[in-house]
């Protein structure tokens, strides 16, 4: 009592966070449990019938299928999303003109801070068979016929992958040039005393310096894989929405296109178990917790 | 120090290797330039050019129509207005939210403290995307779809800003607030008037980053508003731009009209670009190691 006499205003400034996430943050997710386990309708009764939005999940076809398809594109995400923002800060880190190296950083940032319907947007455009100036380039330069990249499944894909790389390298990149600048420079020094070379020193002093920030980056992109959804909503067409369509759109299309709201329901909470199971996965494989 | 930055190699001479590395980065650079510029020049085109197969990186038969039409025939304006109206709330509250739950957390002896910080850790593992078909079912026993509150209300708060502006704000002295006490001042005073008021590059950062993030939104309003005088302008424009060229309406949508909708879309994040400049880099990686 005495507690709440004395911290009561601090109680009273923490009362309105508590009570948004309860509605907005554990609610939902009892809700959803709840639902998933009925036949919901929106009007009317709503029995319980026990696990069929889950059997109806598991033996549905487009579930796995997109499963496979998050796999492809979200583990080609999490490879050139790793890659590449890698391969930039080493060589943006080479670059002895600090303007040069500046404005690179500035203009590799600015896509990570538009939306996907705008990114979507410029790269549909970009990529149309008739008017794009990829193709337009690709037809001038290599004569090469126009390609349907978003009409074909195969580049479909591809384009995911490389497009949400392009999108978001910036930010990675930052996140590694702010890692190596914080290296300590006497590990430089004493590597160079050794005789070690421009090459030597990326292998052997940056790279195993780097280890951490690698680490927070692929359990960062790898617990984004399975959340994929404004990209490919934004991306897809009819023609290649068998090869894209993520797990997260198939959520969204049962629970809400559908309105099979159980069954989405249920989707959701694989679509849950299955983030633990890769957050597990990944802390275990990159030693996430181990103290250095 | 300059040395440390090159490896101490003579900054003056360039090897075959750092005109390769420079050669790399430019066309980096180029793979962002172009797009835009592309963008851009057909936005501020005339229709008829905007629409021939030409690489465009210049205006073509430069005019505005293109903001015209999507500003005034196609209404762009209402859905601006809309998502004008979401971000700015949203972040303000979003903002007070945090900064105050985030203050109470700085406190060493608040009974509960331990308990309230796994409260929040907990909301922050539960991925928005697992609650969000139960989350259109929630807002709906709440009557808010269709609504533009029930925009501000999605993630109004978060756990990551919480923790975020406790960061900011732990790097006050606590010495400050104690000495306060003592002079009589209660604790919202003490929030109110001297943290909110020393943590102004916590509060420019998560500020900057709801403000973009809310500007961004596109699944909330995409699965709560059905409403086309309650859409915000991600989802107007994914109707007009993206889904207008695959479908075949019988209103043709001219290209530098989509590029000037896309334009507008960019311009606010441009306006605010300098100041992210400015804070993103510290909040990111405060965000980043806190994780």
């Amino acid at each position: 009592m005495r507690a709440i006499r004395k911290y009561g205003v601090l109680y009273a400034m923490m009362l309105p966070v508590v009570i948004y996430f309860i509605i907005y943050g554990y609610y939902p997710l009892a809700r959803g449990l709840q639902i998933s386990f009925q036949d919901y309708k929106l009007m009317g009764e709503r029995p319980y019938i026990g696990f069929a939005n889950y059997a109806a999940v598991w033996h549905d076809p487009f579930f796995w299928k997109a499963l496979g398809n998050t796999v492809v594109i979200g583990g080609g995400i999490l490879v050139f999303g790793f890659v590449a923002p890698l391969v930039i800060a080493l060589s943006l880190n080479e670059v002895m003109t600090a303007w040069f190296k500046k404005t690179a950083q500035m203009l590799l940032y600015i896509p990570h801070l538009l939306s996907w319907v705008v990114i979507g947007g410029m790269w549909i455009f970009l990529l149309s068979p008739d008017t794009g100036i990829v193709n337009l380039v690709l037809h001038k330069v290599a004569g090469i016929e126009p390609i349907h990249f978003l009409a074909e499944s195969t580049w479909a894909r591809w384009v995911m992958i490389l497009v949400s790389t392009w999108k978001d390298m910036g930010y990675s990149c930052i996140l590694f040039l702010a890692a190596i600048v914080s290296i300590n420079p006497s590990l430089y020094e004493a590597a160079r005393m050794d005789g070690a070379t421009r090459w030597q020193l990326v292998r052997f002093v940056t790279l195993p310096q780097l280890k951490g920030t690698m680490k927070v980056i692929i359990l960062l992109n790898t617990l984004g894989v399975l959340r994929i959804f404004d990209q490919v909503f934004v991306l897809r067409n009819p023609s290649t929405s068998s090869h894209v369509d993520v797990l997260m759109m198939y959520t969204f299309q049962k629970g809400i296109m559908e309105m099979q709201v159980g069954v989405g329901a249920a989707a959701s909470f694989f679509v849950l178990v299955f983030t633990l199971i890769l957050t597990l996965a990944v802390r275990t494989l990159t030693r996430f917790d181990e103290v250095e | 120090m300059m040395r440390h930055a090159n490896y101490g190699l003579n900054a003056k001479r360039m090897t075959v290797f750092d005109w390769l590395n420079a050669l790399f980065i430019i066309c980096l650079m180029l793979t962002m330039i172009i797009p835009f510029l592309n963008v851009i020049s057909l936005s501020l085109s005339s229709g008829v050019a905007s629409m021939r197969p030409d690489i465009i990186l210049f205006p073509k038969e430069f005019s505005l129509e293109g903001y015209r039409t999507i500003w005034n025939s196609l209404d762009l304006w209402r859905p601006f207005l809309n998502s004008t109206i979401v971000t700015v709330f949203g972040t303000l509250l979003h903002v007070l939210l945090s900064s105050l739950a985030g203050y109470v957390l700085i406190h060493p002896r608040v009974p509960g403290k331990r308990l309230m910080i796994t409260f929040i850790l907990i909301t922050m593992m539960i991925p928005q995307e697992a609650v969000l078909i139960p989350l259109y079912v929630v807002n709906k026993d709440f009557h808010l779809i269709n609504t533009l509150t029930v925009l501000v209300l999605s993630g109004l708060v978060s756990g990551f800003s919480i923790l975020l502006m406790r960061n900011f704000f732990m790097s006050i002295p606590y010495e400050i607030s104690e000495s306060a006490k003592i002079d009589g001042a209660g604790d919202f005073w003490i929030f109110a008037a001297i943290y909110m008021r020393l943590a102004t590059a916590g509060l420019a950062t998560v500020t900057l980053f709801e403000f973009v993030g809310r500007w961004n939104m596109f699944t909330a309003p995409l699965i709560f508003i059905n409403d086309s005088s309650k859409y915000t302008l991600q989802v107007a424009l994914k109707a007009m731009i993206i889904d207008s060229s695959t479908s075949s309406s019988n209103y043709l949508i001219t290209t530098n009209v989509k590029m000037a909708g896309i334009m507008i879309a960019i311009l606010p994040l441009i306006v605010i670009y300098p100041f992210v400049q400015r804070f993103f880099m510290k909040g990111i990686m405060l965000g980043a190691t806190k994780e």
